[in-house]
Protein backbone atom coordinates (compact mmCIF):
# COMPACT_ATOMS: atom_id res chain seq x y z
CA UNK A 1 0.00 0.00 0.00
CA UNK A 2 2.87 2.57 1.03
CA UNK A 3 4.63 1.93 -1.99
CA UNK A 4 1.87 1.97 -4.57
CA UNK A 5 1.23 5.22 -2.77
CA UNK A 6 5.35 6.31 -2.95
CA UNK A 7 5.54 7.40 -6.73
CA UNK A 8 2.66 10.12 -5.64
CA UNK A 9 4.96 11.71 -3.03
CA UNK A 10 7.88 10.93 -5.94
CA UNK A 11 5.81 12.85 -8.65
CA UNK A 12 5.55 16.16 -6.39
CA UNK A 13 9.00 15.74 -5.08
CA UNK A 14 9.88 16.19 -9.03
CA UNK A 15 6.99 18.26 -10.30
CA UNK A 16 8.86 20.95 -12.61
CA UNK A 17 9.24 23.36 -9.80
CA UNK A 18 11.17 25.80 -11.58
CA UNK A 19 7.87 26.24 -14.03
CA UNK A 20 6.32 27.79 -10.81
CA UNK A 21 8.82 29.72 -9.85
CA UNK A 22 8.80 32.54 -12.43
CA UNK A 23 5.84 34.46 -13.60
CA UNK A 24 4.90 37.71 -15.32
CA UNK A 25 2.18 40.09 -14.61
CA UNK A 26 -0.70 39.94 -17.69
CA UNK A 27 -2.16 43.46 -16.21
CA UNK A 28 -0.90 46.36 -14.20
CA UNK A 29 -1.48 45.34 -10.80
CA UNK A 30 -0.76 46.69 -6.87
CA UNK A 31 1.54 45.00 -4.86
CA UNK A 32 0.95 44.90 -1.31
CA UNK A 33 2.80 44.89 2.00
CA UNK A 34 0.03 42.04 2.82
CA UNK A 35 -2.21 39.49 1.24
CA UNK A 36 -5.43 41.17 1.54
CA UNK A 37 -7.13 44.06 -0.47
CA UNK A 38 -7.13 46.93 1.83
CA UNK A 39 -3.17 46.11 2.81
CA UNK A 40 -0.78 49.00 2.18
CA UNK A 41 -0.34 49.19 -1.86
CA UNK A 42 4.03 49.19 -2.10
CA UNK A 43 4.08 49.38 -5.39
CA UNK A 44 2.85 48.95 -8.54
CA UNK A 45 3.61 46.04 -11.15
CA UNK A 46 3.60 46.70 -15.24
CA UNK A 47 1.92 44.49 -17.25
CA UNK A 48 4.51 41.96 -18.61
CA UNK A 49 6.50 42.51 -16.09
CA UNK A 50 8.29 39.04 -14.85
CA UNK A 51 8.42 38.40 -11.62
CA UNK A 52 9.90 35.58 -9.14
CA UNK A 53 6.62 34.07 -7.21
CA UNK A 54 7.95 32.93 -3.67
CA UNK A 55 4.53 31.66 -2.55
CA UNK A 56 0.96 31.49 -2.53
CA UNK A 57 -1.88 32.25 0.14
CA UNK A 58 -5.39 32.08 -1.24
CA UNK A 59 -6.09 34.53 -3.63
CA UNK A 60 -2.51 36.10 -3.44
CA UNK A 61 0.90 35.73 -4.65
CA UNK A 62 3.93 36.49 -3.02
CA UNK A 63 6.25 37.96 -6.08
CA UNK A 64 9.58 39.57 -6.33
CA UNK A 65 10.41 41.89 -9.29
CA UNK A 66 12.66 45.06 -9.70
CA UNK A 67 9.44 46.87 -9.95
CA UNK A 68 8.07 45.99 -6.62
CA UNK A 69 8.16 42.77 -4.00
CA UNK A 70 5.33 41.98 -2.24
CA UNK A 71 1.87 40.31 -2.88
CA UNK A 72 -0.49 40.68 -5.73
CA UNK A 73 -3.61 39.00 -6.89
CA UNK A 74 -3.02 35.84 -7.66
CA UNK A 75 -4.84 35.88 -11.38
CA UNK A 76 -2.97 38.82 -12.55
CA UNK A 77 -0.10 36.28 -12.72
CA UNK A 78 0.76 33.85 -15.05
CA UNK A 79 3.89 31.41 -15.23
CA UNK A 80 6.41 31.16 -17.30
CA UNK A 81 7.96 33.53 -19.19
CA UNK A 82 5.95 36.46 -21.29
CA UNK A 83 4.57 34.75 -24.29
CA UNK A 84 7.14 32.55 -25.55
CA UNK A 85 9.32 30.14 -24.10
CA UNK A 86 6.69 27.77 -23.02
CA UNK A 87 7.62 25.11 -20.63
CA UNK A 88 8.57 22.00 -22.33
CA UNK A 89 9.47 18.44 -21.79
CA UNK A 90 7.29 15.79 -21.02
CA UNK A 91 6.05 15.45 -17.13
CA UNK A 92 7.72 12.23 -16.44
CA UNK A 93 4.53 10.53 -14.42
CA UNK A 94 4.98 8.13 -16.55
CA UNK A 95 8.26 7.29 -15.78
CA UNK A 96 7.80 7.81 -11.73
CA UNK A 97 4.99 5.22 -12.04
CA UNK A 98 7.37 2.79 -13.76
CA UNK A 99 9.81 3.55 -10.79
CA UNK A 100 7.39 3.00 -8.20
CA UNK A 101 5.65 -0.31 -8.90
CA UNK A 102 9.51 -2.12 -9.09
CA UNK A 103 8.85 -4.34 -6.20
CA UNK A 104 4.87 -4.73 -6.13
CA UNK A 105 3.05 -7.34 -8.30
CA UNK A 106 2.14 -4.26 -10.46
CA UNK A 107 -0.36 -7.40 -12.21
CA UNK A 108 -2.75 -4.17 -12.77
CA UNK A 109 -0.89 -2.59 -14.47
CA UNK A 110 -0.79 -2.79 -18.43
CA UNK A 111 3.14 -1.27 -18.84
CA UNK A 112 3.16 1.75 -21.23
CA UNK A 113 -0.32 2.38 -20.69
CA UNK A 114 -0.71 5.69 -20.46
CA UNK A 115 -4.57 5.53 -20.82
CA UNK A 116 -7.20 7.83 -21.76
CA UNK A 117 -5.73 9.08 -25.02
CA UNK A 118 -7.98 9.71 -28.20
CA UNK A 119 -6.96 6.28 -29.61
CA UNK A 120 -7.59 4.47 -25.91
CA UNK A 121 -11.40 6.00 -25.91
CA UNK A 122 -12.24 5.00 -29.18
CA UNK A 123 -11.09 1.77 -28.31
CA UNK A 124 -12.59 1.52 -25.12
CA UNK A 125 -14.88 -1.41 -24.45
CA UNK A 126 -17.27 -0.89 -21.28
CA UNK A 127 -16.01 -2.43 -17.91
CA UNK A 128 -18.95 -3.07 -15.46
CA UNK A 129 -16.97 -5.10 -13.43
CA UNK A 130 -14.74 -2.07 -12.67
CA UNK A 131 -18.38 0.15 -12.44
CA UNK A 132 -19.26 -2.62 -9.47
CA UNK A 133 -15.54 -2.32 -7.63
CA UNK A 134 -16.14 1.79 -7.89
CA UNK A 135 -19.49 1.40 -5.85
CA UNK A 136 -17.77 -0.27 -3.69
CA UNK A 137 -15.61 3.22 -2.63
CA UNK A 138 -19.11 5.16 -2.66
CA UNK A 139 -19.17 7.82 0.53
CA UNK A 140 -22.93 7.94 1.96
CA UNK A 141 -24.33 11.32 2.64
CA UNK A 142 -24.17 10.93 6.64
CA UNK A 143 -20.70 9.83 6.09
CA UNK A 144 -19.37 13.08 4.32
CA UNK A 145 -21.05 15.19 6.74
CA UNK A 146 -19.24 12.82 9.23
CA UNK A 147 -16.16 13.77 7.01
CA UNK A 148 -16.74 17.45 7.40
CA UNK A 149 -17.05 17.78 11.00
CA UNK A 150 -14.08 16.00 11.59
CA UNK A 151 -10.87 17.43 12.68
CA UNK A 152 -9.63 19.28 10.59
CA UNK A 153 -13.54 20.54 10.19
CA UNK A 154 -14.54 22.21 7.16
CA UNK A 155 -17.75 24.67 7.68
CA UNK A 156 -20.35 24.94 5.33
CA UNK A 157 -21.11 28.26 3.44
CA UNK A 158 -24.03 29.65 1.80
CA UNK A 159 -22.53 31.46 -1.10
CA UNK A 160 -24.22 32.51 -4.51
CA UNK A 161 -22.64 31.30 -7.74
CA UNK A 162 -20.57 34.38 -9.60
CA UNK A 163 -22.27 35.59 -12.95
CA UNK A 164 -21.13 35.05 -16.13
CA UNK A 165 -18.95 38.53 -17.61
CA UNK A 166 -21.50 40.86 -18.41
CA UNK A 167 -24.09 39.13 -16.85
CA UNK A 168 -25.62 40.91 -14.37
CA UNK A 169 -24.33 43.12 -12.39
CA UNK A 170 -21.67 41.59 -10.61
CA UNK A 171 -18.72 43.04 -8.63
CA UNK B 1 -39.38 -10.84 -21.98
CA UNK B 2 -37.20 -8.23 -22.92
CA UNK B 3 -36.16 -8.00 -19.62
CA UNK B 4 -32.41 -8.65 -19.58
CA UNK B 5 -29.85 -9.71 -16.50
CA UNK B 6 -27.12 -7.42 -17.35
CA UNK B 7 -26.15 -3.82 -16.57
CA UNK B 8 -26.76 -1.72 -19.38
CA UNK B 9 -23.32 -1.53 -20.49
CA UNK B 10 -23.72 -5.02 -20.94
CA UNK B 11 -25.85 -4.75 -23.61
CA UNK B 12 -23.88 -3.87 -26.21
CA UNK B 13 -22.21 -6.89 -26.13
CA UNK B 14 -24.32 -9.10 -24.53
CA UNK B 15 -21.36 -11.50 -23.07
CA UNK B 16 -22.13 -9.57 -19.73
CA UNK B 17 -25.54 -11.69 -18.93
CA UNK B 18 -23.56 -12.38 -15.11
CA UNK B 19 -22.51 -9.04 -14.13
CA UNK B 20 -24.34 -8.06 -10.98
CA UNK B 21 -26.58 -5.14 -11.62
CA UNK B 22 -30.32 -3.58 -12.09
CA UNK B 23 -32.64 -5.54 -14.33
CA UNK B 24 -33.39 -3.16 -17.15
CA UNK B 25 -36.06 -3.18 -19.82
CA UNK B 26 -34.44 -2.47 -23.44
CA UNK B 27 -37.51 -0.54 -24.67
CA UNK B 28 -36.41 2.17 -21.75
CA UNK B 29 -32.83 1.69 -23.14
CA UNK B 30 -34.65 2.49 -26.41
CA UNK B 31 -36.70 5.32 -25.11
CA UNK B 32 -33.57 7.37 -23.30
CA UNK B 33 -31.75 7.52 -26.73
CA UNK B 34 -34.55 8.47 -28.39
CA UNK B 35 -35.54 11.26 -26.57
CA UNK B 36 -31.84 12.44 -26.48
CA UNK B 37 -32.18 12.46 -30.10
CA UNK B 38 -35.37 14.64 -30.06
CA UNK B 39 -34.18 18.36 -28.39
CA UNK B 40 -37.49 18.54 -26.84
CA UNK B 41 -37.99 15.56 -24.63
CA UNK B 42 -36.97 16.12 -21.28
CA UNK B 43 -34.70 13.28 -20.10
CA UNK B 44 -35.46 12.35 -16.70
CA UNK B 45 -33.17 11.26 -13.65
CA UNK B 46 -33.80 7.42 -14.39
CA UNK B 47 -32.43 8.27 -18.18
CA UNK B 48 -29.62 10.34 -17.36
CA UNK B 49 -28.36 7.74 -14.29
CA UNK B 50 -29.00 4.67 -17.12
CA UNK B 51 -26.54 7.19 -19.79
CA UNK B 52 -24.38 7.93 -17.07
CA UNK B 53 -23.53 4.32 -16.23
CA UNK B 54 -22.87 3.40 -19.85
CA UNK B 55 -20.60 6.89 -20.13
CA UNK B 56 -18.81 6.03 -16.45
CA UNK B 57 -18.24 1.74 -17.95
CA UNK B 58 -16.62 3.20 -21.07
CA UNK B 59 -14.39 5.53 -19.21
CA UNK B 60 -13.38 2.76 -16.50
CA UNK B 61 -13.34 0.27 -19.84
CA UNK B 62 -10.71 2.59 -21.57
CA UNK B 63 -8.38 3.23 -18.13
CA UNK B 64 -9.01 0.85 -15.20
CA UNK B 65 -9.50 2.50 -10.98
CA UNK B 66 -6.54 3.32 -9.56
CA UNK B 67 -5.50 0.02 -7.50
CA UNK B 68 -5.36 2.27 -4.10
CA UNK B 69 -8.28 2.23 -1.69
CA UNK B 70 -7.37 4.92 0.62
CA UNK B 71 -7.05 7.25 -2.40
CA UNK B 72 -10.25 5.80 -3.75
CA UNK B 73 -12.06 6.37 -0.34
CA UNK B 74 -9.97 10.26 -0.02
CA UNK B 75 -11.41 11.18 -3.29
CA UNK B 76 -14.84 9.94 -2.29
CA UNK B 77 -15.44 11.63 0.93
CA UNK B 78 -14.35 15.34 -0.60
CA UNK B 79 -16.06 14.60 -3.65
CA UNK B 80 -19.42 13.57 -2.23
CA UNK B 81 -18.71 16.55 1.08
CA UNK B 82 -18.74 19.19 -2.10
CA UNK B 83 -21.63 18.03 -3.77
CA UNK B 84 -23.93 18.03 -0.45
CA UNK B 85 -23.22 21.80 -1.12
CA UNK B 86 -24.47 21.81 -4.41
CA UNK B 87 -27.46 21.34 -6.54
CA UNK B 88 -28.48 17.96 -7.16
CA UNK B 89 -27.11 16.14 -3.41
CA UNK B 90 -29.41 12.91 -3.57
CA UNK B 91 -28.03 11.74 -7.32
CA UNK B 92 -26.25 8.68 -6.92
CA UNK B 93 -22.45 10.15 -6.94
CA UNK B 94 -19.20 8.31 -7.34
CA UNK B 95 -15.83 9.45 -7.44
CA UNK B 96 -13.45 7.74 -8.82
CA UNK B 97 -9.03 7.82 -9.78
CA UNK B 98 -8.65 6.66 -12.88
CA UNK B 99 -5.10 4.69 -13.38
CA UNK B 100 -4.02 6.69 -16.23
CA UNK B 101 -0.93 9.03 -16.37
CA UNK B 102 -2.79 11.47 -18.27
CA UNK B 103 -3.67 14.51 -16.60
CA UNK B 104 -7.26 14.86 -17.02
CA UNK B 105 -10.72 14.85 -15.40
CA UNK B 106 -14.46 13.54 -16.04
CA UNK B 107 -17.82 13.31 -15.49
CA UNK B 108 -21.00 11.85 -16.74
CA UNK B 109 -24.44 12.49 -16.43
CA UNK B 110 -25.69 10.90 -13.05
CA UNK B 111 -23.15 11.96 -10.99
CA UNK B 112 -20.10 9.82 -12.04
CA UNK B 113 -16.73 11.98 -11.47
CA UNK B 114 -13.68 10.94 -12.29
CA UNK B 115 -10.18 12.13 -11.91
CA UNK B 116 -6.59 10.83 -13.19
CA UNK B 117 -4.20 9.63 -11.35
CA UNK B 118 -1.74 11.91 -13.86
CA UNK B 119 -3.52 14.98 -12.31
CA UNK B 120 -4.04 13.98 -8.92
CA UNK B 121 -0.20 13.67 -8.44
CA UNK B 122 0.25 17.19 -9.85
CA UNK B 123 -1.94 17.90 -6.76
CA UNK B 124 -0.83 19.97 -3.83
CA UNK B 125 -3.84 20.68 -1.42
CA UNK B 126 -7.25 19.33 -0.73
CA UNK B 127 -8.56 22.29 -2.01
CA UNK B 128 -7.07 22.02 -4.92
CA UNK B 129 -8.47 18.67 -5.43
CA UNK B 130 -11.43 20.04 -4.24
CA UNK B 131 -11.73 22.87 -6.92
CA UNK B 132 -10.98 19.90 -9.77
CA UNK B 133 -14.24 18.17 -8.45
CA UNK B 134 -16.36 21.14 -8.15
CA UNK B 135 -15.93 21.65 -11.96
CA UNK B 136 -16.90 18.20 -12.61
CA UNK B 137 -19.41 18.34 -10.00
CA UNK B 138 -21.18 22.01 -12.04
CA UNK B 139 -20.81 19.60 -15.20
CA UNK B 140 -23.16 17.13 -13.43
CA UNK B 141 -25.74 19.87 -11.82
CA UNK B 142 -26.18 21.73 -14.89
CA UNK B 143 -26.33 18.32 -17.30
CA UNK B 144 -23.65 19.96 -20.09
CA UNK B 145 -22.79 16.23 -21.07
CA UNK B 146 -26.63 16.08 -22.21
CA UNK B 147 -26.47 18.77 -23.98
CA UNK B 148 -23.36 17.55 -25.74
CA UNK B 149 -24.94 14.42 -26.43
CA UNK B 150 -28.27 16.44 -27.82
CA UNK B 151 -25.82 18.45 -30.18
CA UNK B 152 -24.09 15.46 -31.78
CA UNK B 153 -24.68 13.86 -35.11
CA UNK B 154 -24.34 10.52 -33.20
CA UNK B 155 -27.58 10.96 -31.33
CA UNK B 156 -29.50 12.33 -34.15
CA UNK B 157 -28.48 9.44 -36.44
CA UNK B 158 -29.42 7.16 -33.36
CA UNK B 159 -33.14 8.29 -33.14
CA UNK B 160 -32.64 7.24 -37.05
CA UNK B 161 -31.80 4.01 -35.90
CA UNK B 162 -34.35 3.41 -33.41
CA UNK B 163 -36.82 4.09 -35.74
CA UNK B 164 -35.39 1.39 -37.81
CA UNK B 165 -36.00 -0.57 -35.02
CA UNK B 166 -39.41 -0.17 -34.49
CA UNK B 167 -39.70 -1.03 -38.28
CA UNK B 168 -37.96 -4.27 -37.60
CA UNK B 169 -35.10 -3.59 -39.45
CA UNK B 170 -32.74 -3.04 -36.96
CA UNK B 171 -31.06 -4.76 -33.86
CA UNK B 172 -30.71 -4.71 -30.14
CA UNK B 173 -27.29 -3.90 -30.24
CA UNK B 174 -27.04 -1.39 -32.96
CA UNK B 175 -29.05 0.52 -31.00
CA UNK B 176 -27.14 0.20 -27.98
CA UNK B 177 -23.12 0.40 -30.40
CA UNK B 178 -25.09 4.13 -31.53
CA UNK B 179 -24.87 5.01 -28.18
CA UNK B 180 -21.30 4.03 -27.14
CA UNK B 181 -20.51 6.27 -30.46
CA UNK B 182 -22.25 9.07 -29.37
CA UNK B 183 -20.40 8.86 -26.03
CA UNK B 184 -17.38 8.80 -27.13
CA UNK B 185 -18.07 11.70 -29.51
CA UNK B 186 -18.29 13.48 -26.72
CA UNK B 187 -15.44 12.41 -24.54
CA UNK B 188 -13.33 13.09 -27.70
CA UNK B 189 -14.62 16.18 -28.79
CA UNK B 190 -15.38 17.70 -25.16
CA UNK B 191 -18.09 19.91 -24.06
CA UNK B 192 -19.16 23.50 -25.08
CA UNK B 193 -16.72 26.09 -24.51
CA UNK B 194 -19.18 28.29 -22.60
CA UNK B 195 -20.17 25.47 -20.55
CA UNK B 196 -16.40 24.62 -19.31
CA UNK B 197 -16.37 28.73 -18.20
CA UNK B 198 -19.62 27.95 -16.18
CA UNK B 199 -17.88 24.83 -14.62
CA UNK B 200 -14.78 26.98 -13.61
CA UNK B 201 -17.27 29.47 -12.15
CA UNK B 202 -19.19 27.21 -10.23
CA UNK B 203 -16.68 25.08 -9.46
CA UNK B 204 -14.93 27.81 -7.19
CA UNK B 205 -18.12 28.81 -5.49
CA UNK B 206 -18.32 25.11 -4.63
CA UNK B 207 -15.54 24.46 -3.46
CA UNK B 208 -16.35 28.20 -1.38
CA UNK B 209 -19.24 26.45 0.09
CA UNK B 210 -17.53 23.26 1.04
CA UNK B 211 -15.35 25.81 3.68
CA UNK B 212 -12.17 25.07 1.27
CA UNK B 213 -9.80 27.94 -0.10
CA UNK B 214 -11.60 29.07 -3.45
CA UNK B 215 -8.36 29.67 -5.19
CA UNK B 216 -7.40 25.95 -5.56
CA UNK B 217 -8.85 24.98 -9.37
CA UNK B 218 -7.24 28.54 -10.30
CA UNK B 219 -4.32 27.29 -8.58
CA UNK B 220 -4.53 24.06 -10.63
CA UNK B 221 -4.86 26.07 -14.03
CA UNK B 222 -2.15 27.82 -13.38
CA UNK B 223 -0.28 24.89 -12.88
CA UNK B 224 -1.45 23.17 -16.00
CA UNK B 225 -0.68 26.72 -17.58
CA UNK B 226 2.98 26.34 -16.70
CA UNK B 227 3.05 23.18 -18.39
CA UNK B 228 4.67 22.56 -21.71
CA UNK B 229 1.17 22.13 -24.14
CA UNK B 230 2.97 19.94 -26.01
CA UNK B 231 3.13 17.06 -22.90
CA UNK B 232 1.67 14.18 -24.24
CA UNK B 233 -0.16 13.84 -21.06
CA UNK B 234 -2.36 16.95 -22.02
CA UNK B 235 -3.36 16.60 -25.24
CA UNK B 236 -6.85 15.20 -24.44
CA UNK B 237 -7.44 17.82 -21.68
CA UNK B 238 -6.35 20.77 -24.11
CA UNK B 239 -8.10 18.98 -27.31
CA UNK B 240 -11.27 19.26 -25.03
CA UNK B 241 -10.73 22.76 -22.78
CA UNK B 242 -10.12 26.41 -23.31
CA UNK B 243 -6.87 27.10 -22.85
CA UNK B 244 -6.00 27.22 -19.26
CA UNK B 245 -4.91 30.51 -20.10
CA UNK B 246 -8.13 31.87 -21.05
CA UNK B 247 -10.01 30.25 -18.23
CA UNK B 248 -7.55 31.96 -16.05
CA UNK B 249 -8.61 35.62 -17.45
CA UNK B 250 -12.39 34.71 -17.14
CA UNK B 251 -11.97 33.60 -13.78
CA UNK B 252 -10.11 36.63 -13.02
CA UNK B 253 -12.78 38.64 -14.55
CA UNK B 254 -15.66 36.90 -12.98
CA UNK B 255 -14.32 36.59 -9.50
CA UNK B 256 -12.32 39.79 -8.61
CA UNK B 257 -12.92 40.27 -4.66
CA UNK B 258 -16.11 38.40 -4.42
CA UNK B 259 -14.65 35.47 -2.62
CA UNK B 260 -11.58 37.22 -1.08
CA UNK B 261 -13.57 36.56 2.32
CA UNK B 262 -13.29 32.67 1.92
CA UNK B 263 -9.60 32.88 0.87
CA UNK B 264 -8.61 31.96 4.50
CA UNK B 265 -10.60 28.56 4.39
CA UNK B 266 -8.82 25.81 4.73
CA UNK B 267 -6.27 24.21 1.47
CA UNK B 268 -5.34 21.51 3.53
CA UNK B 269 -2.26 20.48 1.84
CA UNK B 270 -1.30 18.71 5.08
CA UNK B 271 -3.92 16.11 4.63
CA UNK B 272 -3.46 16.01 1.10
CA UNK B 273 -0.20 15.11 1.54
CA UNK B 274 -0.35 12.56 4.30
CA UNK B 275 -3.41 10.66 2.40
CA UNK B 276 -1.14 10.51 -0.75
CA UNK B 277 1.91 9.13 0.70
CA UNK B 278 -0.39 6.62 2.42
CA UNK B 279 -0.81 5.35 6.30
CA UNK B 280 1.71 6.58 8.89
CA UNK B 281 4.27 3.57 9.65
CA UNK B 282 3.05 0.81 11.80
CA UNK B 283 -0.64 1.36 10.78
CA UNK B 284 -0.85 -0.31 7.63
CA UNK B 285 -1.00 -3.91 9.02
CA UNK B 286 -3.94 -2.99 11.71
CA UNK B 287 -5.92 -1.18 8.46
CA UNK B 288 -5.74 -4.05 6.79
Amino acid sequence: MKRVLLFLLLALAAAPAAAQESGFAVRESEVRKEPFSDAATVGTLPAKTQVKIVKREGGWLQIESPAATGWVRMLAIRTGATGADPASGDAGVKSLFNLARTGSSGTAVATGVRGLDKEQIQNARPNPAELEKLAGYAVAKPDAEQFAAGDPQLKAQTIEYVSAPGAGAQR
Amino acid sequence: MLRVRALLAGCVLGVFATAAGAQFNLNRLFDTVKNLGQATTEINEQQEAEIGREYAALLVGAAPLFDNADAQRYVNQVGRWLTLNAERPDLNWRFGVLDSDNINAFATPGGYVFITKGLLARLKSEAELAGVLGHEIAHVVKKHHLAALRKGAGMQAGANILAEFAAQRGTNRMIADRLVSGLKEVMLRGLDKDDEYEADRMGVVIAARAGYDPYGLPAVLQMLQGMNPQDSGLTLLFATHPTPDARLDTLDSVMGARLDRFAGQPALAERFARVMSGPPAGSAVQQK
